[in-house]
């Protein structure tokens, strides 16, 4: 045990990863639910890829010196914003699917305007347009380290200050709009606050383990818990112990953290469906003893009922 | 004289389809009344609803709530109604208990950080056992059948502030059980409490021992008056068409129509 904590005090690159791990648990937790119990899962892919898309016009102007002040991280927020907006546009009726289509348009635009962009940025830099789509825990620098933190806190204090706001938008947004509540308000202050994390999250550790760690864990837990505290809490348990075991894993083997950390990720997912399967068979089997016990109380009844007549012919 | 519960002039909406829903619509009716919008699918019924509470805009004309207009002051409207959507409007993902539904009706009208206090709670409780689903306080709201949802759904409205109840197709794809028990519930919390209500439904049997006034729309009305009025087999075969027809049992019309299914318009 000293051991460890000894190799973590003297190695940096652990505790930035063992910071960013905690950061993007927090993300998974807060924004990962609530995409998902709105249906909207495929926002976090969205965002990610629509990021890929503002870097490589980031680039695009600091290398033709139209404007070399534009950092590409400056052009990944602002697409993923960009995402949330036209998500947040056609959902304002609280109608899924519409969401999910804007979703993919404004996740096939930006793609197209990256690859486009491609041709024009000086080939030696193309890579680092690839870079935010893999990111790796050990790898994180100081300033990831830093954005990823702010915003994932920035993240959570929203959520512990709105999350009943969040809820009602989530699960009725007409109805909440109709009594009063500024559901407009808290749905566009919900998608941008997620897709700016997410977009944080995806320079730090990599596209696809931000989708399997912001929407499996949440989706596992919303099979089998009956409470969105106790979601938000489970889906910060997995996303965290998932990532703490590919950095442990990556010490002793060669192995990537975040690889390990998305396949045990999603792995949650399958062996919350498997729970879910087995508790609703042993539901089932309950509820047919207890049908079968009535009818069968129910028989005795009728026939301790009809036998006096039975007698009376 | 205090401002009718409802008031159209010359109003027109449209779908956001651009189909006209209403058109032409004037009516008044006088408030605290137990009022039922009826018409076929397809009719406004919802439309008239959405904008009077501001969530649809007219294209011509206006409706007024209790003197409040729905364009310039539908803030005002929102804080005096307890609305329920329909049922296929909720959304199923989010893991909510029914308690959690119920108070949502109380919290949803309250400041920040919007806390449920003992009354609250004691209020939503109620509230529940009018529908008699009090056994399942505790439930996941997902899990309920679709009349146990409606009855919930009803029950977060009851639980609320606000002195008009507005409720759009509550009675849609419920069994009998479920249609008795909120129509009983709406009925007593009306006669008890100063409250209106104003209901959507494309069937009016359920209801029509209960209501006080009808509007009957078919995209402009077809006819605003008490129950006896509008039992009426020439108004019913122009709202519903030339099957519909009107019988007699234990003292009540009855309207036959074959108008089932579920009113929506995404």
């Amino acid at each position: 045990m000293i051991d460890i904590i000894t190799l973590i005090l003297q190695s940096p690159f652990l505790q930035r990863a063992i910071i960013g791990a905690l950061m993007i648990a927090v993300v998974a937790s807060t924004s990962g639910s609530f995409l998902v119990f709105r249906g909207l899962s495929f926002m976090t892919s969205g965002v990610a890829h629509a990021a890929l898309g503002g870097a490589a016009l980031g680039l695009f102007l600091q290398a033709t010196g139209i404007a070399p002040w534009f950092d590409p991280m400056i052009g990944a927020l602002v697409f993923a914003v960009f995402v949330a907006l036209v998500t947040g546009y056609a959902g304002e009726t609280g109608i899924g699917e519409k969401m999910e289509v804007a979703v993919g348009v404004s996740f096939a635009l930006s793609m197209s305007l990256a690859v486009f962009l491609m041709y024009y940025i000086p080939p030696v830099e193309v890579p680092s347009i690839w870079g935010y789509l893999v990111g790796d825990l050990l790898l994180l620098n100081n300033l990831d380290t830093v954005m990823l933190s702010g915003t994932a806190l920035l993240l959570l204090i929203t959520t512990i200050l709105f999350n009943k706001e969040f809820v009602y938008v989530s699960v009725d947004m007409e109805g909440s709009t109709a009594q009063g509540l500024n559901a407009r308000a808290y749905h566009y202050l919900m998608l941008i606050t997620s897709a700016l994390a997410i977009a944080l999250a995806t320079k730090a550790v990599g596209a696809i383990l931000v989708y399997a760690i912001l929407v499996a864990p949440a989706a596992a837990s919303n099979e089998l818990l009956n409470s969105v505290r106790n979601v938000l809490v489970s889906v910060f348990i997995i996303a965290l112990a998932s990532q703490f075991a590919g950095i442990a894993l990556s010490l002793t083997i060669r192995a990537s953290p975040s690889a390990v950390a998305g396949i045990l990720a999603a792995l949650s997912y399958v062996v919350a469906l498997q729970i879910k399967k087995m508790r609703d068979r042993v539901h089932i089997d309950e509820e047919l003893d207890e049908l079968l016990l009535q009818s069968a109380a129910e028989v005795t009844h009728s026939r301790s009922k009809s036998l006096p007549h039975d007698h009376g012919h | 004289m205090s401002a009718p519960l409802l008031k159209a002039e010359n109003l027109a909406v449209r779908y956001a389809n651009g189909a006209i829903a209403l058109h032409h619509v004037n009516f008044s009716v006088e408030s605290p009344t137990f009022m039922a919008i009826i018409g076929p699918n397809g009719s406004g019924k919802s439309t008239l609803l959405k904008t009077t509470l501001g969530l649809m805009n007219p294209l011509r004309g206006n409706i007024s709530l209790l003197g409040h207009d729905s364009k310039r002051n539908n803030s005002e409207i929102r804080k005096l109604v307890r609305y329920v959507p329909q049922r296929d409007k909720i959304g199923l993902n989010v893991p909510m208990k029914v308690r959690d539904v119920v108070l949502m009706g109380r919290l949803v009208k309250k400041q920040l950080p919007r806390l449920a206090t003992k009354n609250d709670e004691k209020i939503a409780k109620e509230a529940i056992s009018e529908v008699a689903m009090d056994d399942h306080w505790e439930r996941p709201f997902p899990e309920l059948s679709g009349g146990q949802r409606q009855r919930v759904l009803v029950a977060r409205a009851l639980a609320g502030e606000g002195s008009v109840l507005m409720l759009d197709e509550p009675l849609s794809g419920t069994d009998v059980e479920s249609q008795d028990l909120i129509v009983e519930a709406l009925g007593r919390y009306h006669r008890e409490n100063d409250v209106s209500v104003i209901m959507v439904t494309h069937d009016l049997n359920p209801i029509h021992t209960l209501v006080r006034d009808f509007l009957m729309l078919k995209n402009t009305v077809v006819g605003v008056g008490t129950p006896c009025d509008v039992m009426d087999l020439e108004l019913v075969q122009k709202l519903y068409g030339p099957t519909a027809k009107i019988v007699e049992y234990s003292g009540h019309r009855y309207c036959l129509t074959r108008d089932t299914g579920v009113d929506r318009h995404d």
